[in-house]
């Protein structure tokens, strides 16, 4: 390379293009794609829209999600079936059975709409967070997060007591508190309560339900049903 | 083309150039080393962490949970150590290889403090809860414009530095060091801007950080370590390097299909399915500039493969530059479905991070060290025992680590993907393999302590007195 006007014009022009496509322009062009598609739902007789739009609760709760760093851990991508049948177990949510089981369909962008940024997620230590939201309830999200083990014995999750408050009844027990029995029982005369921030992040997860109907041309074909046909649109 | 002319001017040159850098680089270095120990600590407590939480579970530690700790890791290994170790020797390979004594180190000192005075305050940031969790991105936002402006300003000295060099043919690893340069601002503003600035689509936010950990791997790790490697190989055999012709392939086929890598993290997931086929597929094409680097090394080694055994620079940047190969072809086999889909979300992950920026590029910056600190501070390294230590715990380690990883992600993945048995299986498939993860990281702490130890012999100039080096078997060289 003879000048290095020359090697930097180059190197500026083989990373140029790939920045374009990979960066520049998909960033232009999704931003754009969030206006929500309204349909009315033939069986049901009601009108629909996709993405469904996301609660107030959601800021705030994936901002703690991101802080305690729960993406570290858990996924929130549901990958179509020729890649893993990860949609549906026992105890998922959905109803089902082993033999039928009702699947909550792959993820697609719309799903993600509202977010701050769509945590994918790096590995599966814990199982995927998807549709964490029709799995329990908040009392079960506040004894599980304040103590894993409390409600999963089998359990390799960090507990997240520093977002409770342990403290001394005065009057009534307060409605909040959590359930804890055993060796978590907070003992005699105490109680343990969420705090904010814990509140917020369960009612984050308690939305998590990235499985809202899609309008009727891009629903993807239902892989349990013909799973030769696995083709991903969208 | 590093030569050895044994005239006595050319000696005093050289030695009046590492005189001229010494000040910067012991800096960067000695910051690095405080960091890499700040990291295989933390490495091992995330370790700890991810099988048996109760590890250092006092309330008072509660920052310590895997969702903190890791991020911390990672970001004090990336960005504490290895960029800074890198731009050490990014520093002095340039002064080297432009034959001109350095002016003006202060710019360096203070974009270096700017660059450590920012990791801390990520690292700090993440522990008090202030993470974005996004991979290697996870410092609080406010960080990355101060560790921007650092790395820009060491970007502009090195530029610099490189047009007042003396006349001659450029040689490779120049090229690295400007591609370094250029690329890593470009990624880092790119990645930063558009994820925590500008308000868009989450998706495609996601897409840029999977680029980003690609990018950052094949252009600015990759060449940082490449200029290692391809200066001290020649320089310790003594013979230049195999081909020119497959060095400058290497280079721009790198150049090319670099920036295309990461996105296939994310195959299947929900992005337009063009992205991640695309990244598969520059990562299967990145094959071809490696082989030819690969193959480059190994024929200038051809027939002295003693001298791996010999000189502990070697024996470090082989071991890096095989480690190289090995990422590559692996990230090129998990871009298929079949292996990609076992081993995308699962712990496999972290075998490929740690077997990129321990197995590959800080063995190469430790072979780097070991060369150049004894000419910068006057003194041989105490005992050529403790960088054979250095060297097989941390290889060791680092194999068992990243194959237990690798392992236990494919098992975890398996296990996720029986979804006709009980939640239990799965979550309980990876952890023998995380707990001997825990183990390989006991070899790699002992390795690094032995490390840190002796560099700080050597900057507190406690080194040999002696002329002549520290070597680990019988062969000899001078620099
Ligand atoms: C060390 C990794 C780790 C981290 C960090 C982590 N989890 Fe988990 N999580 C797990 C594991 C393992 C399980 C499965 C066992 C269990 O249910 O406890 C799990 C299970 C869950 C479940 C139950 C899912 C189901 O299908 O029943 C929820 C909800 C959950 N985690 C939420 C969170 C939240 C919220 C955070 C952040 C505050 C978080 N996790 C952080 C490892 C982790």
């Amino acid at each position: 390379m003879n000048s290095l006007r020359q090697f930097v014009l180059c190197l500026a022009a083989t990373f140029f293009v790939p920045w374009l496509c990979l960066i520049v322009i998909p960033h232009v062009k999704m931003a754009k794609a969030v206006a929500p598609e309204t349909w009315v739902n033939q069986d049901l007789g009601t009108s629909q829209s996709f993405p469904p739009g996301t609660p107030n609760a959601f800021r705030r709760g994936q901002e703690i999600y991101a802080a305690e760093g729960c993406a570290s851990c858990h996924t929130q991508m549901i990958r179509p079936t020729y890649l893993g049948l990860e949609s549906w177990r026992p105890g998922f949510g959905k109803e089902g059975t082993i033999e039928a089981p009702v699947r909550t369909r792959e993820t697609v962008p719309g799903d993600y709409a509202g977010e701050r940024f769509a945590y994918l997620g790096v590995q599966r230590i814990g199982p995927d967070l998807s549709n964490a939201g029709y799995r329990h309830d908040a009392a079960w999200h506040h004894a599980h997060l304040y103590e894993p083990t409390s409600v999963r014995g089998f359990s390799t999750m960090g507990s997240f007591r520093h977002l409770y408050i342990k403290r001394k009844i005065r009057g009534q027990r307060s409605a909040d508190a959590l359930e804890l029995s055993g060796e978590f029982d907070p003992g005699e005369g105490y109680e343990v309560v969420p705090s904010e921030t814990a509140k917020a992040l369960v009612s984050y997860l308690m939305t998590l339900k990235k499985d809202s109907p899609l309008p009727p041309a891009t629903t993807p074909i239902d892989a349990s049903q013909d799973a030769g046909e696995d083709v991903k649109k969208g | 083309m590093p030569e050895d002319n044994p005239a006595d001017e050319d000696v005093l040159h050289r030695a009046a150039i590492d005189r001229s850098v010494r000040l910067p680089v012991l800096f960067f270095f000695t910051s690095a080393a405080a960091w890499l120990a700040v990291s295989v600590v933390l490495g091992f407590i995330q370790s700890m962490k991810l099988h048996s939480p109760g590890f250092l579970d006092f309330p008072c530690l509660h920052f310590l949970q895997y969702g903190r700790s890791n991020p911390a890791f990672m970001g004090a290994l990336v960005y504490g150590w290895a960029i800074q170790a890198g731009l050490g020797v990014c520093i002095w390979l340039m002064a080297r290889l432009c034959r001109a004594e350095i002016k003006n180190p202060i710019t360096l000192i203070v974009a270096g403090h700017f660059w450590n005075i920012g990791v801390l305050l990520g690292v700090l940031g993440i522990f008090t809860g202030h993470s974005t969790s996004i991979e290697w991105l996870a410092f609080p936002k406010a960080v990355w414009p101060i560790l921007f402006v650092a790395y820009s300003l060491v970007v502009v000295w090195l530029f610099t530095l490189f047009q007042r060099r003396k006349p001659g043919e450029v040689y490779i690893s120049v090229l690295y060091i400007l591609g370094a340069c250029l690329w890593f601002p470009w990624i880092y503003l790119t990645a930063n801007v558009f994820i925590h600035v500008l308000p868009g689509s989450p998706i495609a936010k996601a897409a840029t950080s999977a680029w980003y950990l690609g990018s950052m791997t094949y252009l600015v790790l990759a060449p940082m370590a490449l200029a290692s490697a391809y200066y001290f190989i020649p320089k310790i055999l003594g013979r230049p390097i195999y081909s020119s012709y497959l060095s400058t392939l290497g280079f721009w086929g790198l150049a090319i299909v670099g920036g295309w890598t990461g996105i296939q993290k994310f195959m299947g997931g929900p992005l337009p399915a063009w992205m991640p086929a695309v990244s598969g597929a520059a990562v299967i094409f990145a094959i071809i500039p490696v082989c030819a680097i690969a193959v480059n090394h190994h024929m200038t080694l051809r027939g002295q493969h003693k001298l791996i055994e010999s000189s502990p620079t070697m024996r470090f940047t082989a071991v890096g530059a095989a480690a190289f190969t090995f990422y590559c072809v692996f990230s090129a086999l998990n871009a298929f479905y079949p292996l990609g889909a076992l081993t995308q979300l699962s712990q496999t992950t972290m075998a490929f991070q740690l077997l990129a920026v321990y197995g590959f590029f800080s063995m190469c910056m430790f072979g780097a060290i070991y060369f150049i600190v004894p000419r910068l501070v006057g003194c041989e390294w105490v005992s050529g025992r403790r960088i054979r230590f250095h060297f097989w715990f941390s290889t060791y380690g680092m194999i068992s680590l990243v194959a237990v990883h690798f392992l236990g992600g494919l098992w975890q993945s398996h296990a996720y993907a029986q979804f006709d048995v009980p939640l239990e299986n799965a979550i309980s498939a990876g952890r023998p393999y995380a707990i001997g993860a825990s183990v390989a990281w006991v070899f790699i702490i002992a390795s690094n302590v032995m490390f840190l130890y002796h560099l700080s012999l050597m900057v507190f100039r406690l080194g040999r007195k002696s002329e002549q080096p520290a070597m680990i078997g019988h062969a000899d060289h001078t620099g």
